[in-house]
Protein backbone atom coordinates (compact mmCIF):
# COMPACT_ATOMS: atom_id res chain seq x y z
CA UNK A 1 0.00 0.00 0.00
CA UNK A 2 1.39 3.56 -0.59
CA UNK A 3 1.25 6.56 1.27
CA UNK A 4 -1.25 9.06 0.27
CA UNK A 5 -0.50 12.77 0.03
CA UNK A 6 -3.88 14.91 1.20
CA UNK A 7 -3.27 18.53 0.11
CA UNK A 8 -5.10 21.09 2.23
CA UNK A 9 -7.45 22.14 -0.43
CA UNK A 10 -9.02 18.76 -1.39
CA UNK A 11 -9.48 17.70 2.19
CA UNK A 12 -11.56 21.06 3.45
CA UNK A 13 -13.64 20.41 -0.04
CA UNK A 14 -14.29 16.56 0.65
CA UNK A 15 -15.23 17.84 4.80
CA UNK A 16 -17.31 20.62 3.29
CA UNK A 17 -19.54 17.82 1.21
CA UNK A 18 -19.45 15.56 4.37
CA UNK A 19 -20.37 18.83 6.72
CA UNK A 20 -23.38 19.45 4.33
CA UNK A 21 -24.48 15.71 4.69
CA UNK A 22 -23.93 15.40 8.50
CA UNK A 23 -25.11 18.95 9.66
CA UNK A 24 -28.49 18.79 7.74
CA UNK A 25 -30.12 18.68 11.08
CA UNK A 26 -29.03 22.49 11.01
CA UNK A 27 -30.72 23.53 8.12
CA UNK A 28 -34.75 21.57 9.38
CA UNK A 29 -33.61 23.44 12.42
CA UNK A 30 -33.56 26.61 10.44
CA UNK A 31 -36.54 26.10 8.53
CA UNK A 32 -38.57 25.52 11.71
CA UNK A 33 -37.05 28.91 13.45
CA UNK A 34 -38.04 30.59 10.10
CA UNK A 35 -41.74 29.19 10.79
CA UNK A 36 -41.93 30.29 14.30
CA UNK A 37 -40.70 33.96 13.20
CA UNK A 38 -43.60 33.93 10.78
CA UNK A 39 -45.86 33.35 13.04
CA UNK A 40 -44.87 35.77 15.56
CA UNK A 41 -44.75 38.57 12.52
CA UNK A 42 -48.74 37.45 11.88
CA UNK A 43 -49.42 40.16 13.81
CA UNK A 44 -48.53 43.34 12.26
CA UNK A 45 -45.36 44.93 13.43
CA UNK A 46 -47.06 48.47 13.19
CA UNK A 47 -50.75 49.66 12.93
CA UNK A 48 -51.08 53.55 12.16
CA UNK A 49 -54.89 54.67 12.26
CA UNK A 50 -56.20 57.94 10.83
CA UNK A 51 -59.22 59.83 10.10
CA UNK A 52 -62.38 59.47 11.65
CA UNK A 53 -64.23 62.54 10.33
CA UNK A 54 -67.37 60.70 10.23
CA UNK A 55 -66.65 59.72 6.08
CA UNK A 56 -63.12 58.19 6.05
CA UNK A 57 -61.28 55.76 8.46
CA UNK A 58 -58.19 54.92 7.42
CA UNK A 59 -55.81 51.81 9.04
CA UNK A 60 -52.27 50.71 7.54
CA UNK A 61 -50.94 47.87 8.60
CA UNK A 62 -47.21 47.04 8.17
CA UNK A 63 -46.57 43.49 7.98
CA UNK A 64 -42.60 42.79 7.67
CA UNK A 65 -40.74 39.41 8.11
CA UNK A 66 -37.80 41.34 10.15
CA UNK A 67 -38.27 39.29 13.03
CA UNK A 68 -37.57 36.31 10.62
CA UNK A 69 -34.26 37.83 9.95
CA UNK A 70 -33.26 38.29 13.12
CA UNK A 71 -34.49 35.08 14.26
CA UNK A 72 -32.24 33.65 11.48
CA UNK A 73 -29.32 35.72 13.09
CA UNK A 74 -29.68 33.92 16.08
CA UNK A 75 -30.04 30.67 14.54
CA UNK A 76 -26.64 31.45 12.73
CA UNK A 77 -24.94 32.20 16.26
CA UNK A 78 -26.22 29.13 18.16
CA UNK A 79 -25.38 27.04 15.28
CA UNK A 80 -21.90 28.32 15.07
CA UNK A 81 -21.73 27.25 19.12
CA UNK A 82 -23.11 24.04 18.34
CA UNK A 83 -20.69 23.42 15.45
CA UNK A 84 -17.92 23.60 18.43
CA UNK A 85 -19.61 21.03 20.79
CA UNK A 86 -17.78 17.81 21.45
CA UNK A 87 -20.78 15.61 19.82
CA UNK A 88 -19.99 18.00 16.29
CA UNK A 89 -16.33 19.13 16.63
CA UNK A 90 -15.08 16.01 17.64
CA UNK A 91 -17.33 13.87 13.79
CA UNK A 92 -14.24 15.47 11.89
CA UNK A 93 -11.62 13.62 13.42
CA UNK A 94 -12.37 10.22 12.82
CA UNK A 95 -12.01 10.70 9.02
CA UNK A 96 -8.85 12.66 7.46
CA UNK A 97 -8.52 16.28 8.64
CA UNK A 98 -6.24 18.28 10.97
CA UNK A 99 -7.48 21.68 12.85
CA UNK A 100 -6.92 24.02 9.96
CA UNK A 101 -8.85 22.27 7.56
CA UNK A 102 -11.48 21.40 9.93
CA UNK A 103 -12.62 25.33 11.15
CA UNK A 104 -11.92 25.81 6.95
CA UNK A 105 -14.58 23.42 5.98
CA UNK A 106 -16.72 24.74 9.12
CA UNK A 107 -16.10 28.50 8.11
CA UNK A 108 -17.09 27.28 4.30
CA UNK A 109 -20.20 25.56 5.85
CA UNK A 110 -21.59 28.58 7.77
CA UNK A 111 -21.02 31.01 5.28
CA UNK A 112 -23.50 28.43 2.54
CA UNK A 113 -25.38 28.26 5.69
CA UNK A 114 -25.64 31.93 6.10
CA UNK A 115 -26.97 32.20 2.79
CA UNK A 116 -29.64 29.95 2.53
CA UNK A 117 -30.60 31.17 5.99
CA UNK A 118 -30.77 35.18 4.50
CA UNK A 119 -31.98 34.04 0.94
CA UNK A 120 -35.19 32.22 3.11
CA UNK A 121 -35.63 35.07 5.91
CA UNK A 122 -35.87 37.90 2.66
CA UNK A 123 -38.37 35.35 0.90
CA UNK A 124 -40.42 34.51 4.02
CA UNK A 125 -41.36 38.54 3.81
CA UNK A 126 -43.38 37.33 0.55
CA UNK A 127 -44.52 34.63 2.10
CA UNK A 128 -45.81 36.07 5.16
CA UNK A 129 -47.96 38.26 2.95
CA UNK A 130 -49.54 35.59 0.85
CA UNK A 131 -51.05 33.92 4.12
CA UNK A 132 -51.70 37.03 5.58
CA UNK A 133 -53.70 38.13 2.70
CA UNK A 134 -55.20 34.41 2.34
CA UNK A 135 -55.78 33.57 5.43
CA UNK A 136 -56.39 36.67 7.52
CA UNK A 137 -57.40 40.12 5.61
CA UNK A 138 -58.65 39.97 2.40
CA UNK A 139 -58.07 43.85 2.09
CA UNK A 140 -55.89 44.14 -1.14
CA UNK A 141 -52.09 44.36 0.11
CA UNK A 142 -50.98 47.90 -1.77
CA UNK A 143 -47.22 46.89 -1.36
CA UNK A 144 -45.90 43.86 -1.01
CA UNK A 145 -42.30 44.83 -1.77
CA UNK A 146 -42.39 42.54 -5.02
CA UNK A 147 -42.31 45.43 -7.21
CA UNK A 148 -39.06 46.30 -6.25
CA UNK A 149 -36.48 45.85 -8.65
CA UNK A 150 -34.54 42.60 -8.95
CA UNK A 151 -31.10 44.85 -7.82
CA UNK A 152 -33.22 45.13 -4.29
CA UNK A 153 -34.07 41.98 -3.84
CA UNK A 154 -30.62 40.48 -3.99
CA UNK A 155 -29.17 43.05 -2.33
CA UNK A 156 -31.56 42.11 0.91
CA UNK A 157 -30.87 38.97 0.62
CA UNK A 158 -26.64 39.86 0.62
CA UNK A 159 -27.04 42.43 3.29
CA UNK A 160 -28.98 39.69 5.62
CA UNK A 161 -26.38 36.74 4.57
CA UNK A 162 -23.99 39.14 5.46
CA UNK A 163 -25.50 39.98 9.03
CA UNK A 164 -26.45 35.91 9.25
CA UNK A 165 -22.36 35.34 8.90
CA UNK A 166 -21.28 37.75 11.02
CA UNK A 167 -23.40 36.52 14.13
CA UNK A 168 -22.43 33.24 13.28
CA UNK A 169 -18.60 34.38 13.36
CA UNK A 170 -19.28 35.64 16.86
CA UNK A 171 -20.69 32.25 17.64
CA UNK A 172 -17.81 30.20 16.47
CA UNK A 173 -15.78 32.57 18.60
CA UNK A 174 -17.88 31.48 21.48
CA UNK A 175 -17.84 28.18 20.91
CA UNK A 176 -14.05 27.73 20.65
CA UNK A 177 -13.52 29.92 23.93
CA UNK A 178 -15.95 27.43 25.53
CA UNK A 179 -13.49 24.89 24.31
CA UNK A 180 -10.59 26.79 25.89
CA UNK A 181 -12.17 26.51 28.78
CA UNK A 182 -15.78 25.42 30.46
CA UNK A 183 -15.81 28.77 32.65
CA UNK A 184 -16.32 30.60 29.45
CA UNK A 185 -20.02 29.46 28.86
CA UNK A 186 -20.85 32.28 31.79
CA UNK A 187 -18.05 34.21 31.70
CA UNK A 188 -18.80 35.77 27.91
CA UNK A 189 -22.29 36.59 28.50
CA UNK A 190 -20.96 38.21 32.04
CA UNK A 191 -18.31 39.88 30.14
CA UNK A 192 -20.16 41.87 27.11
CA UNK A 193 -22.62 42.38 29.69
CA UNK A 194 -20.33 43.91 31.94
CA UNK A 195 -18.89 45.57 28.81
CA UNK A 196 -21.92 46.86 27.89
CA UNK A 197 -23.04 48.53 31.28
CA UNK A 198 -19.52 50.24 31.93
CA UNK A 199 -19.59 51.57 28.49
CA UNK A 200 -22.59 53.06 29.47
CA UNK A 201 -21.44 54.60 32.07
CA UNK A 202 -18.66 56.14 30.89
CA UNK A 203 -20.24 57.67 28.13
CA UNK A 204 -22.46 59.72 27.00
CA UNK A 205 -24.16 57.39 23.63
CA UNK A 206 -25.53 53.79 24.54
CA UNK A 207 -23.41 51.33 23.45
CA UNK A 208 -25.60 48.74 21.55
CA UNK A 209 -27.21 51.97 19.84
CA UNK A 210 -24.38 52.88 18.63
CA UNK A 211 -23.29 49.47 17.65
CA UNK A 212 -26.44 48.73 15.60
CA UNK A 213 -25.95 52.23 14.19
CA UNK A 214 -22.85 51.18 12.63
CA UNK A 215 -23.90 47.85 11.23
CA UNK A 216 -27.33 48.26 10.28
CA UNK A 217 -27.97 51.44 9.49
CA UNK A 218 -25.55 51.22 6.38
CA UNK A 219 -26.76 53.09 3.65
CA UNK A 220 -24.21 51.99 1.18
CA UNK A 221 -24.24 47.82 0.25
CA UNK A 222 -20.40 48.30 -0.40
CA UNK A 223 -19.91 49.74 3.11
CA UNK A 224 -22.03 47.21 5.03
CA UNK A 225 -20.18 44.11 3.09
CA UNK A 226 -16.80 45.35 4.40
CA UNK A 227 -18.10 46.56 7.62
CA UNK A 228 -19.63 42.58 7.76
CA UNK A 229 -17.07 40.88 6.43
CA UNK A 230 -14.17 42.42 7.88
CA UNK A 231 -15.97 41.70 11.66
CA UNK A 232 -16.57 38.18 10.85
CA UNK A 233 -13.35 37.61 9.45
CA UNK A 234 -11.36 38.63 12.45
CA UNK A 235 -14.00 36.94 14.65
CA UNK A 236 -13.16 33.38 12.69
CA UNK A 237 -9.16 34.25 12.24
CA UNK A 238 -9.55 34.71 16.06
CA UNK A 239 -11.17 31.36 16.50
CA UNK A 240 -8.24 29.89 14.74
CA UNK A 241 -5.73 31.50 16.69
CA UNK A 242 -6.90 30.06 20.01
CA UNK A 243 -8.06 26.86 18.26
CA UNK A 244 -4.15 26.03 17.14
CA UNK A 245 -3.60 26.42 21.50
CA UNK A 246 -5.55 23.38 21.86
CA UNK A 247 -4.99 19.46 21.67
CA UNK A 248 -6.62 18.18 18.33
CA UNK A 249 -9.00 16.04 20.15
CA UNK A 250 -10.36 14.44 23.40
CA UNK B 1 11.77 1.32 7.78
CA UNK B 2 10.39 2.33 10.88
CA UNK B 3 6.73 3.75 11.01
CA UNK B 4 7.19 5.00 14.65
CA UNK B 5 10.32 6.56 16.11
CA UNK B 6 9.89 7.72 19.82
CA UNK B 7 12.52 9.38 21.97
CA UNK B 8 12.36 10.58 25.61
CA UNK B 9 8.66 10.60 25.00
CA UNK B 10 7.11 12.70 28.00
CA UNK B 11 3.30 13.70 28.37
CA UNK B 12 2.48 15.64 31.54
CA UNK B 13 -0.81 16.71 33.07
CA UNK B 14 0.73 19.53 35.35
CA UNK B 15 2.83 17.32 37.96
CA UNK B 16 1.21 13.81 36.75
CA UNK B 17 3.56 11.90 34.03
CA UNK B 18 1.17 10.11 31.71
CA UNK B 19 4.32 9.28 29.52
CA UNK B 20 8.16 9.47 31.02
CA UNK B 21 10.69 9.54 29.19
CA UNK B 22 9.31 6.65 26.46
CA UNK B 23 12.00 5.77 23.80
CA UNK B 24 10.63 3.15 21.21
CA UNK B 25 10.96 2.39 17.91
CA UNK B 26 8.31 0.30 15.54
CA UNK B 27 8.77 -1.09 12.39
CA UNK B 28 7.06 -1.42 9.23
CA UNK B 29 4.79 -3.71 8.62
CA UNK B 30 4.53 -5.43 12.11
CA UNK B 31 1.73 -6.17 14.10
CA UNK B 32 2.16 -4.95 17.65
CA UNK B 33 0.88 -5.57 20.97
CA UNK B 34 0.40 -2.55 23.24
CA UNK B 35 -0.04 -4.51 26.77
CA UNK B 36 -0.15 -2.88 30.11
CA UNK B 37 -2.26 -2.13 33.30
CA UNK B 38 -5.29 0.35 33.55
CA UNK B 39 -3.60 4.10 33.71
CA UNK B 40 -0.58 2.48 32.09
CA UNK B 41 -0.29 5.27 29.37
CA UNK B 42 -1.64 3.21 26.27
CA UNK B 43 -4.28 5.38 25.05
CA UNK B 44 -2.17 8.44 26.03
CA UNK B 45 0.97 7.10 23.62
CA UNK B 46 -1.58 6.03 20.61
CA UNK B 47 -3.69 9.38 20.96
CA UNK B 48 0.36 11.12 20.43
CA UNK B 49 0.90 8.85 17.50
CA UNK B 50 -2.37 9.51 16.18
CA UNK B 51 -1.59 13.44 16.32
CA UNK B 52 -4.57 14.49 18.29
CA UNK B 53 -2.39 15.08 21.79
CA UNK B 54 0.90 16.80 21.25
CA UNK B 55 3.67 15.72 23.35
CA UNK B 56 5.10 17.71 26.52
CA UNK B 57 8.63 16.72 25.78
CA UNK B 58 10.73 14.47 23.78
CA UNK B 59 10.31 13.55 20.07
CA UNK B 60 7.70 11.61 18.30
CA UNK B 61 8.36 10.55 14.44
CA UNK B 62 5.28 8.94 12.22
CA UNK B 63 6.28 8.59 9.07
CA UNK B 64 9.16 10.45 9.87
CA UNK B 65 7.33 13.44 10.57
CA UNK B 66 5.90 14.81 13.42
CA UNK B 67 2.40 13.66 14.02
CA UNK B 68 0.35 16.51 15.88
CA UNK B 69 -1.91 18.01 13.89
CA UNK B 70 -0.41 16.87 10.84
CA UNK B 71 -2.54 16.40 7.30
CA UNK B 72 -0.28 14.07 5.99
CA UNK B 73 -0.26 11.89 9.40
CA UNK B 74 -4.16 11.71 9.72
CA UNK B 75 -4.48 10.75 6.11
CA UNK B 76 -2.08 7.46 6.45
CA UNK B 77 -3.56 7.12 10.01
CA UNK B 78 -6.43 5.15 11.37
CA UNK B 79 -7.22 5.26 15.22
CA UNK B 80 -9.91 3.20 16.27
CA UNK B 81 -11.35 3.46 19.76
CA UNK B 82 -14.73 3.14 21.44
CA UNK B 83 -14.90 6.99 21.77
CA UNK B 84 -15.48 7.28 17.90
CA UNK B 85 -17.90 9.64 16.77
CA UNK B 86 -19.80 9.68 13.93
CA UNK B 87 -22.27 12.42 12.80
CA UNK B 88 -25.62 11.11 13.61
CA UNK B 89 -27.86 12.60 10.44
CA UNK B 90 -25.66 9.28 8.55
CA UNK B 91 -26.35 6.08 8.60
CA UNK B 92 -24.27 3.83 8.64
CA UNK B 93 -24.18 3.33 4.53
CA UNK B 94 -23.58 6.88 4.26
CA UNK B 95 -20.86 6.61 6.86
CA UNK B 96 -19.36 3.78 4.63
CA UNK B 97 -19.51 5.85 1.68
CA UNK B 98 -17.82 9.08 3.32
CA UNK B 99 -15.03 6.86 4.65
CA UNK B 100 -14.61 5.79 1.35
CA UNK B 101 -14.24 9.55 -0.52
CA UNK B 102 -11.62 10.39 2.75
CA UNK B 103 -9.39 7.50 2.20
CA UNK B 104 -7.82 6.52 -0.99
CA UNK B 105 -7.16 2.92 0.04
CA UNK B 106 -10.69 2.48 1.04
CA UNK B 107 -12.04 -1.17 0.13
CA UNK B 108 -15.85 -0.67 -0.59
CA UNK B 109 -15.95 -4.04 -1.48
CA UNK B 110 -15.00 -5.64 1.83
CA UNK B 111 -16.67 -2.93 3.97
CA UNK B 112 -20.22 -4.41 2.17
CA UNK B 113 -19.38 -7.82 2.62
CA UNK B 114 -18.30 -7.26 7.13
CA UNK B 115 -21.64 -5.10 7.13
CA UNK B 116 -23.87 -8.16 5.51
CA UNK B 117 -21.80 -10.79 7.63
CA UNK B 118 -22.17 -9.20 11.14
CA UNK B 119 -26.14 -7.98 9.59
CA UNK B 120 -25.81 -4.67 9.95
CA UNK B 121 -28.88 -3.17 8.11
CA UNK B 122 -28.12 0.01 6.07
CA UNK B 123 -30.46 2.59 7.10
CA UNK B 124 -29.47 2.49 10.41
CA UNK B 125 -28.14 5.11 12.79
CA UNK B 126 -25.19 4.42 14.81
CA UNK B 127 -26.44 6.15 18.16
CA UNK B 128 -28.88 3.08 18.48
CA UNK B 129 -25.99 0.48 18.03
CA UNK B 130 -25.12 -1.37 20.90
CA UNK B 131 -22.03 -1.17 22.75
CA UNK B 132 -20.66 -4.16 21.11
CA UNK B 133 -21.82 -3.35 17.41
CA UNK B 134 -20.40 -0.26 17.25
CA UNK B 135 -17.25 -1.98 18.28
CA UNK B 136 -17.82 -4.48 15.41
CA UNK B 137 -18.87 -1.03 13.28
CA UNK B 138 -15.83 0.92 14.05
CA UNK B 139 -13.24 -2.36 13.32
CA UNK B 140 -15.23 -2.49 9.70
CA UNK B 141 -14.06 1.01 9.11
CA UNK B 142 -10.76 0.47 10.59
CA UNK B 143 -9.78 -2.35 8.60
CA UNK B 144 -11.50 -0.88 4.92
CA UNK B 145 -9.15 2.23 5.20
CA UNK B 146 -6.47 0.01 4.48
CA UNK B 147 -4.64 3.02 6.12
CA UNK B 148 -0.38 2.24 6.26
CA UNK B 149 -0.54 2.75 10.25
CA UNK B 150 -3.83 1.47 11.61
CA UNK B 151 -4.31 1.82 15.60
CA UNK B 152 -7.23 0.07 17.61
CA UNK B 153 -7.35 1.44 21.25
CA UNK B 154 -9.50 -1.87 22.86
CA UNK B 155 -11.38 -2.86 19.71
CA UNK B 156 -12.90 -5.37 21.09
CA UNK B 157 -15.05 -3.53 23.89
CA UNK B 158 -18.72 -4.85 24.38
CA UNK B 159 -18.23 -7.67 21.53
CA UNK B 160 -19.15 -11.04 22.32
CA UNK B 161 -16.75 -14.35 21.68
CA UNK B 162 -17.67 -15.29 18.03
CA UNK B 163 -17.40 -11.39 17.29
CA UNK B 164 -14.11 -11.22 18.67
CA UNK B 165 -12.68 -14.17 17.55
CA UNK B 166 -13.82 -13.48 13.81
CA UNK B 167 -12.47 -9.52 14.21
CA UNK B 168 -8.74 -10.93 14.80
CA UNK B 169 -9.43 -13.37 12.34
CA UNK B 170 -10.44 -10.80 9.77
CA UNK B 171 -7.51 -8.62 11.29
CA UNK B 172 -4.95 -11.17 10.14
CA UNK B 173 -6.84 -12.22 7.17
CA UNK B 174 -6.48 -8.68 5.78
CA UNK B 175 -3.34 -7.83 6.76
CA UNK B 176 -1.87 -10.60 4.95
CA UNK B 177 -3.47 -10.17 1.85
CA UNK B 178 -2.52 -6.25 2.65
CA UNK B 179 0.67 -5.28 5.00
CA UNK B 180 0.61 -2.51 7.52
CA UNK B 181 1.66 -1.32 10.15
CA UNK B 182 -1.20 -2.22 12.99
CA UNK B 183 -1.13 -1.17 16.48
CA UNK B 184 -3.59 -2.90 19.03
CA UNK B 185 -3.47 -2.25 22.68
CA UNK B 186 -5.98 -4.53 24.82
CA UNK B 187 -5.90 -5.74 27.98
CA UNK B 188 -6.41 -9.24 26.72
CA UNK B 189 -3.06 -10.45 25.83
CA UNK B 190 -3.70 -14.14 25.60
CA UNK B 191 -6.44 -13.24 23.31
CA UNK B 192 -4.33 -11.03 21.10
CA UNK B 193 -1.79 -13.51 21.08
CA UNK B 194 -1.76 -15.03 18.00
CA UNK B 195 -2.14 -12.02 15.98
CA UNK B 196 0.63 -9.79 17.75
CA UNK B 197 4.67 -10.26 16.20
CA UNK B 198 5.92 -7.94 18.88
CA UNK B 199 4.52 -6.69 22.44
CA UNK B 200 5.31 -3.58 23.97
CA UNK B 201 4.54 -3.53 27.70
CA UNK B 202 4.08 -0.25 29.14
CA UNK B 203 4.01 0.51 32.78
CA UNK B 204 3.91 4.07 34.48
CA UNK B 205 4.21 5.93 30.96
CA UNK B 206 7.34 3.82 30.60
CA UNK B 207 8.80 1.01 28.34
CA UNK B 208 8.57 -1.83 30.41
CA UNK B 209 9.39 -4.48 27.33
CA UNK B 210 9.15 -4.56 23.96
CA UNK B 211 10.34 -7.78 22.37
CA UNK B 212 9.08 -10.44 19.53
CA UNK B 213 6.03 -12.62 20.98
CA UNK B 214 6.99 -15.63 20.87
CA UNK B 215 10.62 -14.13 23.02
CA UNK B 216 7.71 -13.42 25.61
CA UNK B 217 6.56 -16.94 25.54
CA UNK B 218 9.85 -18.03 26.26
CA UNK B 219 11.05 -15.66 28.90
CA UNK B 220 9.34 -16.98 32.50
CA UNK B 221 8.95 -20.17 33.76
CA UNK B 222 6.76 -21.44 36.02
CA UNK B 223 8.21 -24.16 38.92
CA UNK B 224 5.66 -26.23 41.03
CA UNK B 225 6.37 -28.32 43.70
CA UNK B 226 7.47 -28.55 47.17
CA UNK B 227 8.33 -25.39 48.60
CA UNK B 228 11.61 -26.37 49.84
CA UNK B 229 13.02 -27.83 46.28
CA UNK B 230 11.38 -24.65 44.51
CA UNK B 231 13.03 -22.10 46.91
CA UNK B 232 16.56 -23.94 46.02
CA UNK B 233 16.00 -23.21 42.20
CA UNK B 234 14.65 -19.84 42.80
CA UNK B 235 17.19 -18.59 44.35
CA UNK B 236 20.39 -16.15 42.78
CA UNK B 237 16.97 -16.00 39.71
CA UNK B 238 14.21 -12.92 39.18
CA UNK B 239 11.14 -13.72 40.79
CA UNK B 240 8.20 -12.26 38.55
CA UNK B 241 5.78 -14.13 41.02
CA UNK B 242 5.49 -16.70 44.00
CA UNK B 243 2.38 -18.49 45.15
CA UNK B 244 2.51 -20.72 48.61
CA UNK B 245 -0.37 -22.97 49.22
CA UNK B 246 1.10 -25.06 52.69
CA UNK B 247 4.28 -26.68 52.06
CA UNK B 248 3.60 -26.12 48.18
CA UNK B 249 5.28 -23.45 46.31
CA UNK B 250 4.17 -22.09 42.54
CA UNK B 251 6.92 -19.55 41.49
CA UNK B 252 7.66 -18.16 38.09
CA UNK B 253 11.66 -17.10 37.02
CA UNK B 254 13.04 -15.91 34.06
CA UNK B 255 13.95 -18.68 31.83
CA UNK B 256 17.55 -18.72 31.76
CA UNK B 257 18.42 -22.38 32.90
CA UNK B 258 20.74 -24.44 31.20
CA UNK B 259 19.35 -27.46 29.73
CA UNK B 260 21.16 -30.11 32.68
CA UNK B 261 19.69 -27.82 34.88
CA UNK B 262 16.04 -28.30 33.26
CA UNK B 263 16.74 -31.70 33.68
CA UNK B 264 17.80 -31.94 37.75
CA UNK B 265 14.70 -29.86 38.07
CA UNK B 266 12.36 -32.29 36.60
CA UNK B 267 14.13 -35.07 38.39
CA UNK B 268 13.77 -33.24 41.35
CA UNK B 269 9.71 -33.57 41.06
CA UNK B 270 9.09 -29.96 40.08
CA UNK B 271 6.71 -29.59 37.66
CA UNK B 272 8.01 -27.20 35.10
CA UNK B 273 5.50 -25.13 32.63
CA UNK B 274 5.36 -22.32 30.30
CA UNK B 275 3.51 -19.06 31.37
CA UNK B 276 1.16 -17.43 28.99
CA UNK B 277 2.20 -13.68 27.98
CA UNK B 278 -0.84 -12.45 29.18
CA UNK B 279 -0.34 -13.79 32.71
CA UNK B 280 3.73 -12.51 32.74
CA UNK B 281 2.11 -9.04 31.93
CA UNK B 282 0.81 -8.86 34.67
CA UNK B 283 3.18 -10.55 36.91
CA UNK B 284 6.03 -8.16 35.62
CA UNK B 285 3.82 -4.93 35.90
CA UNK B 286 2.43 -6.16 39.52
CA UNK B 287 5.97 -6.70 40.74
CA UNK B 288 6.10 -2.89 41.40
CA UNK B 289 2.67 -2.65 43.39
CA UNK B 290 2.91 -5.84 44.83
CA UNK B 291 -0.89 -8.55 44.27
CA UNK B 292 -4.01 -8.09 45.62
CA UNK B 293 -3.14 -10.57 48.24
CA UNK B 294 -0.96 -8.15 49.57
CA UNK B 295 -3.64 -5.52 50.24
CA UNK B 296 -5.38 -8.19 52.73
CA UNK B 297 -2.61 -9.82 54.04
CA UNK B 298 -1.50 -6.44 55.64
CA UNK B 299 -5.10 -5.55 57.01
Amino acid sequence: MSLTKPSLAQTVLKQFWFKLKSLAGMISSLIMLQLIGLLFALGASSNFYTGSDGVFDLQISYYSADLVVVFTMLWGFISAITMKTKAYREDDFVFVTNRLSSNLSNIAYLLAASVIGGVTAILSGYLLKVVIYLLFESTPIIHTGLTDSLVELLSGMLAASLFIFMFAGAGYLVGTLVQLHKAFTYITPVAVIGFILLSDRISDGHLLAEVGEFYFNEASLWLLSVKTLVTAGLLLAGSIGISQRLEVKT
Amino acid sequence: MNVIKCTDLTKSYGQQKALDNLSVTIEENKITGLVGRNGAGKTTLLKILAGFWRVSSGEVNVFSRKPFDNLFVSANTMFVDDQMNFPTALTLKEILEQAGRFYDNWDMELAERLFDYFSFRPGQNYSVLSKGKKSTFNMIVGLCSRCRLTIFDEPTTGMDTAVRKDFYRALLKDYLAHPRSIIISSHHVDEVEEVLEDVLLVESGQKFLHMPIEDLKEYAIALNGPSEDVNKWRRDREVLHTKTAGNNTYAVVTNDFEQHELEQINLAGIDMSSVSPGDLCVYLTDRAKGGIDDVFDKA
